[in-house]
């Protein structure tokens, strides 16, 4: 080797990082077992790109990532002849090792329980929590238990927890493929899977905003939260969707003063920037070249902003709702409201403008027809016990929740379009229901917490068909269905979507897979041609009229 | 064990004492962990049931790494591969020591990334798995010679990466 040789190889050794975890005996055994069609029966047919597709049995996640899938590698030939006899000695091998696994997985990620009761994050009994920092850690895998979804108290909407964890409430974060799913517990960031519930990932993180919904916001590959939120600068870190490695920071100068009480300050925009209220102004941030390319100055200071197209609607003071145009930074409305609070936890949707006012008991969800606060509706009743009910706009609808209600409504109208009672919990005890995300895979997710019950975590929901009315292809209100275009009905277990789903294709023989779809009524002219062309002849109107 | 075949004597010690190594070789194939895990797990699965011909040959590692070349090679012929998302996002501007190793990873990879699969592969096995010459050319099921114009030519592009002057000169450590 020569000298530049010999530098070449001293630094991939030095920069090449260490592995998350390491590969195991029982993973190979594992595969194997997997390979040789041990549990071929309960794989999902593969989706199409673009959308989720189940984990194949046997992989484990260790720091987040695509399952490639299907069968690959050498040695397939052989798999076949010891298939049998090495999926059976893999049973054993993962008998042990999964023992193991779960042992410590219990001790880190298990449902441990506060002496209140409501279990605590296992975040926060494994190590102390970290300080703000604006220097993002490096994140830990986790391999925790996946836990069999449990029916939440009181049932409401089919609601099922796939996790165990108290996670902040408002802070619930969906990836846009919905393969991942962020929340923040006590001192950590975690990235959890979106099928099994299972906290994948974690760094350590403290919101800078203590009392407030801090939801994550997500843009393209990133991951984006606030990790400093005071004096003359904001800072935001940036981690991995699929890993939750640090991916870079964003430090954004902050002109005048920051609110005290911001609800809601960052938001990902459908053009794919980051929009943060930065004291007397917005300001717009490329994820990509992490440099603010626009900010647009406001007569107050921000507490709540949201984007929608091309409109910026922010909350200023107590309050005032206004809308600027993103492109022009023209202020293009103005309206206010004296609720004797201030407007937060912003949403945009079509037809207005969402947030809350108000704190404990007296919060109200409104809703301002066309960002106008003149003709503002209350829409529900807020969280109360100092929870926070921000509304969200996912899948066709806007979510409300708190610890009275969760429901659906319009977002072109603000209609309540289905609501169910959060039940009272004994003694006064709050139930807590909200932060509803809808991901692009069109599944229902909300954080739950329930104390009486001792449950918390993160659930799985199977609304009513009235919040589906306009989830694809948004048909206008009042308008039916039109034939063939009806959603079918949800299908049980969890998991469920808002989508329809597709038409069953012909079973192909050999295959056990059960398809997870809905056949579709045989068309009419099918079920009887003849009856079928008798009925169209008699409605043919003849040319020229029917005088 | 009822006559079912049990697990290979020292394979166990063998996952464990270099799968670290085959990772990190993994990544620098294939440029991030899921993609290394799985890539390491495939030619481990593969020599599972030859493990005792392979101990007799004195060889476990070399056709270890040899199943992940060509597994690799393989991979990167695909049309999926072409549509995998990834959660790198160039960086700009280092901030303490995190972002630096994240600064000098990315660069790595960046230059590896302008590399065909050949070379790159070439790159990995004689400079950071430390394989001769010949070793290389039998794990890429290639003559000697090839290995000397691969490494020759990768050497060539690496020279012109952005950044990676720097990071062979000295700087971020992991």
């Amino acid at each position: 080797m020569n000298t530049e040789e010999r530098q070449l190889a001293e630094m991939l050794h030095r920069v090449t990082p260490e592995p998350p975890r390491r590969v195991t005996v029982e993973d190979i055994a594992f595969r194997l077992a997997n390979e040789a069609g041990a549990t071929r029966e309960y794989r999902l047919p593969r989706g199409r790109r673009g959308e989720y597709r189940e984990p194949r049995a046997g992989r484990r996640e260790p720091g987040g990532h695509r399952e490639p899938g299907g069968s690959r590698g050498p040695g397939r030939p052989w798999s076949r002849g010891w298939a049998p006899a090495l999926a059976a000695a893999s049973v054993f091998v993962i008998a042990g090792a999964s023992a193991g696994i779960a042992t410590l997985a219990t001790a880190h990620h298990g449902p441990a329980t506060s002496a209140d009761g409501i279990p605590t994050s296992p975040a926060s009994v494994s190590s102390p929590p970290a300080t703000t920092t604006t220097t993002p850690s490096q994140p830990s895998a986790s391999t925790g238990p996946t836990w069999p979804p449990e029916q939440v108290a009181g049932g409401m909407w089919g609601a099922e927890l796939i996790n165990r964890q108290a996670f902040t409430p408002g802070s619930l974060a969906a990836a846009p493929d919905g393969h991942s799913l962020y929340a923040i517990s006590q001192g950590y960031l975690d990235r959890i899977n979106a099928v099994t519930g299972e906290v994948v990932n974690e760094v350590p993180y403290t919101s800078p905003i203590s009392g407030f919904p801090n939801r994550p916001a997500v843009t393209g590959t990133t991951v984006w939260v606030l990790t400093s939120y005071s004096g003359t600068s904001v800072v935001l870190a940036g981690y991995s969707i699929t890993t939750l490695a640090p991916a870079g920071t964003v430090t954004v100068p902050v002109t005048g003063q920051v609110p005290s009480q911001p609800q809601g300050v960052l938001a990902s925009g459908p053009d794919g920037r980051l929009y943060v209220a930065a004291g007397t102004s917005v300001a717009v941030v490329d994820p990509g070249t992490r440099q603010v390319t626009q900010r647009i100055s406001v007569p107050g200071q921000v507490n709540s902003l949201a984007v929608n197209g091309e409109k910026l609607a922010v909350a200023i003071g107590a309050f005032q709702l206004k809308v600027y145009d993103l492109v022009t930074g023209a202020q293009i409305a103005s309206s206010s409201l004296n609720f004797g609070g201030a407007g937060g936890n912003l949403i945009a949707t079509p037809g207005g403008v969402w947030g809350t006012v108000g704190v404990g008991m007296t919060e109200r969800v409104w809703f301002a027809p066309n960002a106008d606060l003149s003709q503002v509706v209350m829409v529900s009743q807020g969280a109360g016990a100092g929870l926070y009910s921000a509304p969200a706009y996912g899948g066709g609808a806007v979510w409300l929740g708190g610890s009275h209600t969760l429901a659906c409504a319009n977002p072109d109208t603000g209609q309540v379009m289905a609501r169910t009672t959060i039940p009272a919990g004994n003694n006064g005890v709050v139930e807590y229901f909200g932060s509803v995300t809808v991901p692009g895979s069109g599944r229902v997710y909300a954080l739950y917490q329930n104390q009486a019950a001792r449950q918390s975590g993160v659930a799985t929901l199977t609304p009513p068909a009235a919040c589906a009315v306009l989830a694809p292809g948004r048909r206008p209100p009042g308008d039916p269905p039109q034939r063939g275009t009806a959603r079918p009905p949800l299908p049980p277990g969890p998991g469920r979507t808002l989508r329809g789903l597709k038409p069953c294709r012909p079973a192909r023989p050999n295959c056990r897979v059960r398809p997870l779809c809905t056949p579709l009524a045989a068309p009419r002219a099918a079920a009887d041609p003849a009856a079928f062309r008798r009925r169209t002849a008699a409605r043919r109107v003849p040319r020229g009229g029917a005088g | 064990m009822d006559g079912r075949p049990s697990e290979p004597d020292g394979f166990r010690d063998f996952v464990e004492a270099r799968s670290n190594a085959l990772l990190r070789s993994g990544w620098l194939l294939t440029g991030d962990w899921p993609s290394a895990e799985d890539l390491v797990q495939t030619a481990l699965a593969a020599a599972w049931p030859r493990w005792a011909t392979l101990t007799r040959q004195d060889a476990p590692e070399l056709y270890v790494r040899k199943i992940m070349v060509n597994t690799f090679l393989r991979w990167r012929q695909r049309r999926w591969n072409g549509e995998i998302a990834t959660g790198r996002l160039p960086e700009l501007q280092a901030y303490g020591d995190a972002f630096a190793q994240i600064d000098a990873r990315q660069a790595l990879l960046a230059a590896l990334d302008r590399l065909p699969a050949r070379q790159r592969a070439v790159v990995v096995l004689r400079y950071f798995a430390d394989q001769t010459e010949a070793q290389t050319a039998e794990a890429m099921g290639c003559s000697v010679g090839a290995v000397k114009a691969h490494a020759s030519k990768a050497l060539a592009r690496l020279r012109d990466a952005p950044g990676l002057a720097e990071l062979m000169t000295g700087g971020v450590t992991s």
